[in-house]
């Protein structure tokens, strides 16, 4: 082999395009930023161009703030659903990351 | 701002790589570097930070924004 040492990044391909970011996810544990305060957390599998996603071993968190009607106190309850194996419909998403970092 | 820019899309094309501000339609917005987009307007963000009510709210090593989301502005 002759010496091509064109400095090429560790990524392969990079990113290109937005959904190559989705794709250099796939068999990786994602966050999923929902329509209607909910979260996901979980392994990808597949995904569309739609942003419709197949994710396994997901954490579901539903965030609902309610307003107590004397105080007017605001009160933030969440709610965890876990599902083994989840299909999400595109049009829901919002924001996808890969989970490192996230709070 | 350069004079060159003669449409959005060269516009964004001058943006790739600088830091931005997007706004989302439910109030929410993201500070990051822009690091592509495509026709849909989705949107990848790189150190993105996510703010609600003047308040930051979380932090993304990455972020893929979908782009249906109302996007207003990118500053």
């Amino acid at each position: 082999m002759t010496e091509e040492t064109h400095t090429a990044p560790v990524e392969p391909a990079a990113v290109e395009e937005p959904l190559d970011l989705v794709r250099l996810s796939l068999d990786e544990r994602i966050y999923v930023k929902l329509r209607g305060d909910r979260e996901l957390r979980g392994k990808l599998h597949a995904y569309d161009g739609h942003l419709n996603m197949v994710l396994s071993e997901v954490e579901e968190t539903i965030t609902v703030v309610e307003i107590n009607e004397e105080t007017y106190e605001e009160v933030i309850r969440t709610q965890k659903k876990t599902s083994e194996m989840l299909f999400v419909r595109g049009d829901g998403v919002i924001l996808v990351s890969p989970p490192v970092r996230t709070g | 701002m350069q004079s060159q820019e003669r449409s959005p899309t060269e516009f964004l094309n001058n943006v790739i790589g600088r830091p931005v501000l997007v706004k989302l339609n439910s109030g929410v917005d993201y500070r990051g570097i822009l690091s592509c987009l495509d026709g849909y307007m989705n949107i990848a963000l790189e150190q993105t930070e996510e703010w609600v009510n003047g308040q930051l709210k979380n932090k993304y090593g990455d972020a893929f924004i979908r782009g249906n989301n109302g996007i207003k502005s990118i500053l």
